[in-house]
């Protein structure tokens, strides 16, 4: 793990919140479905850093996902722990992508639309949630189409809440194609104690979302066996 | 004989479940700017993870619920008494009972490490003053003998027994954080540790607490600055141990 400074150049108010354009070096940018642990020096009383995924990359920086602290404001310095944690790998070969959101928030997922697209991948989101401004060939489901949408997919990306498993469960009616899910839980150590907040059930035992994830690839949850 | 005038330069230390099993083995914290290193705590068999595991917020703090997971003294041993044994930092191995009859085979797994130079014991939940005079006695060892008590608890814990603990050989008493609840978003109830700014003037009025009956005390709960250190020492602490700060900023070691 390794610390950067960073600061908040722009704050952005979006469908999922505020999120945040963050000038850092390159070498503390998160990859898709990794994270960093950010916290301002002004926020003396504040417990804990927060976590922060990439929503967009740009020269110098990156736009960190919504929800963002409050406290956070265009001029904010922040100490930035990081990268941190296992991103998304999405095969080249894959053609037909279905992204699926369970959560508040599509942006730690639609990050990944500028490479798929200039792949030539064509891409369907389901999600129940608020949605940016996405390019016209995105085709566009609710989330409880989910289970229809999946057939069409050679691979699948999700972002789900750990509380929202058995949920998801209800939703996943098909075989699953392969694919990826990034966790999303409360991770406060960021792998730096193995504390155990943060595990999720894998298929041979427990795994630690901040640490082996917070992406597993379907195989590896037990969620998704069976 | 126990070591019991155990003396950590600089009086700084993390707290159990902060930085790790082993020192050195996650980046930014500088090591030797801690006087000791506290390892998670190990029980003497394996325990997974809770099945509700997390971490709720609360205004001033956050609550932490996890089960302690550890794969059980005698694999921690295997995997990382070479890394205490490497350690530049006295290292204090943190037990968990879950009996109190397992101290002694505990210590005695431990005793022959050259790296461990102490333990800091964390009683079994409900344990009473009796048990911690029990656990203390039984402990008698060359290790420095340190037992964990949560804020909430440790004044009760102590009282009556406080020069039965000395003879004892008891090194330091620590203090561990206090036990809350929190409902979390599916509406359940979490019961948990609980950590953060707003913990800080309980562990100051505990810590004076114990100090004025003589006991050594090695500090816990809610430090997130220097002054905050300088005040614990201040009040007659021997030490005093940083938890979630390390996790809010590791590079910045009070």
């Amino acid at each position: 793990m390794k610390l950067w400074q960073g600061t908040i150049r722009e704050i952005r108010l979006g469908p999922s919140g505020r999120s945040a354009w963050i000038e850092c070096p390159p070498q503390a940018q998160p990859a898709a479905g990794q994270y960093l642990l950010g916290w301002a020096f002004e926020d003396e009383d504040v417990p804990l850093a927060a976590p922060v995924f990439p929503a967009a990359f740009a020269d110098g920086g990156f736009l960190a996902a919504a929800p963002i602290p409050k406290t956070w404001e265009p001029g904010t310095a922040l100490i930035l722990q990081g990268p941190l944690g296992r991103g998304f790998d999405l095969p080249v070969s894959s053609s037909r992508l279905v992204m699926a959101a369970l959560g508040d928030t599509v942006e730690r997922l639609t990050v990944l639309l500028p490479q798929v697209l200039a792949g030539g991948c064509a891409v369907a989101i389901c999600a129940g949630c608020a949605l940016p401004v996405l390019p016209p060939d995105v085709e566009i489901y609710p989330l409880d189409s989910l289970a229809e949408v999946l057939p069409w997919a050679d691979f699948v990306v999700l972002d789900v809440p750990l509380s929202a498993f058995d949920r998801l469960k209800a939703l996943l009616a098909s075989p699953l194609p392969p694919g990826q899910v990034l966790v999303e839980t409360a991770m406060p150590c960021g792998g730096l104690s193995e504390c155990g907040a943060c595990a999720v059930q894998g298929c041979r035992g427990p795994k630690l979302a901040c640490r082996d994830g917070p992406v597993f690839s379907l195989s590896e949850l037990a969620v998704f066996a069976g | 004989m126990p070591k019991t005038d155990v003396v950590y330069s600089p009086p700084v230390l993390n707290a159990a479940g902060m930085l790790g099993f082993a020192p050195g083995t996650h980046g930014p914290v500088d090591l030797h700017r801690l006087g000791g290193f506290v390892t998670n705590s190990l029980s003497l068999r394996p325990r997974r993870p809770a099945s509700s595991a997390g971490c709720l917020a609360f205004a001033g703090g956050f609550l932490l619920h996890t089960g302690y997971p550890n794969p059980g003294l005698i694999r921690a041993l295997r995997q990382w008494a070479p890394a205490w044994e490497r350690s530049p930092l006295p290292v204090l191995v943190s037990l968990l009972l879950q009996d109190v009859s397992e101290v002694v085979p505990m210590l005695e797994a431990l005793e022959t490490n050259p790296g461990v130079s102490g333990v800091e014991i964390n009683l079994p939940s409900g344990a009473k003053p009796s048990d911690l005079l029990a656990v203390t006695r039984a402990a008698f060892s060359e290790l420095a003998v340190v037992v964990r008590l949560p804020l909430d608890r440790a004044e009760r814990m102590v009282q009556g027994i406080v020069n039965d603990l000395l003879e004892a050989g008891l090194a330091a008493i620590s203090l561990g954080p206090p036990r809350g609840a929190l409902v979390n978003p599916q509406g359940r109830l979490v019961h948990g540790r609980l950590y953060g700014p707003a913990i800080y003037p309980q562990n100051l009025s505990v810590t004076h607490a114990l100090v004025s009956t003589g006991l050594p005390v090695i500090s816990a709960g809610g430090v997130y600055s220097q002054a905050q250190v300088a005040e614990l020492l201040a009040v007659g602490a021997s030490a005093v141990q940083l938890d979630a700060v390390l996790w809010r900023n590791p590079g910045l070691v009070l």
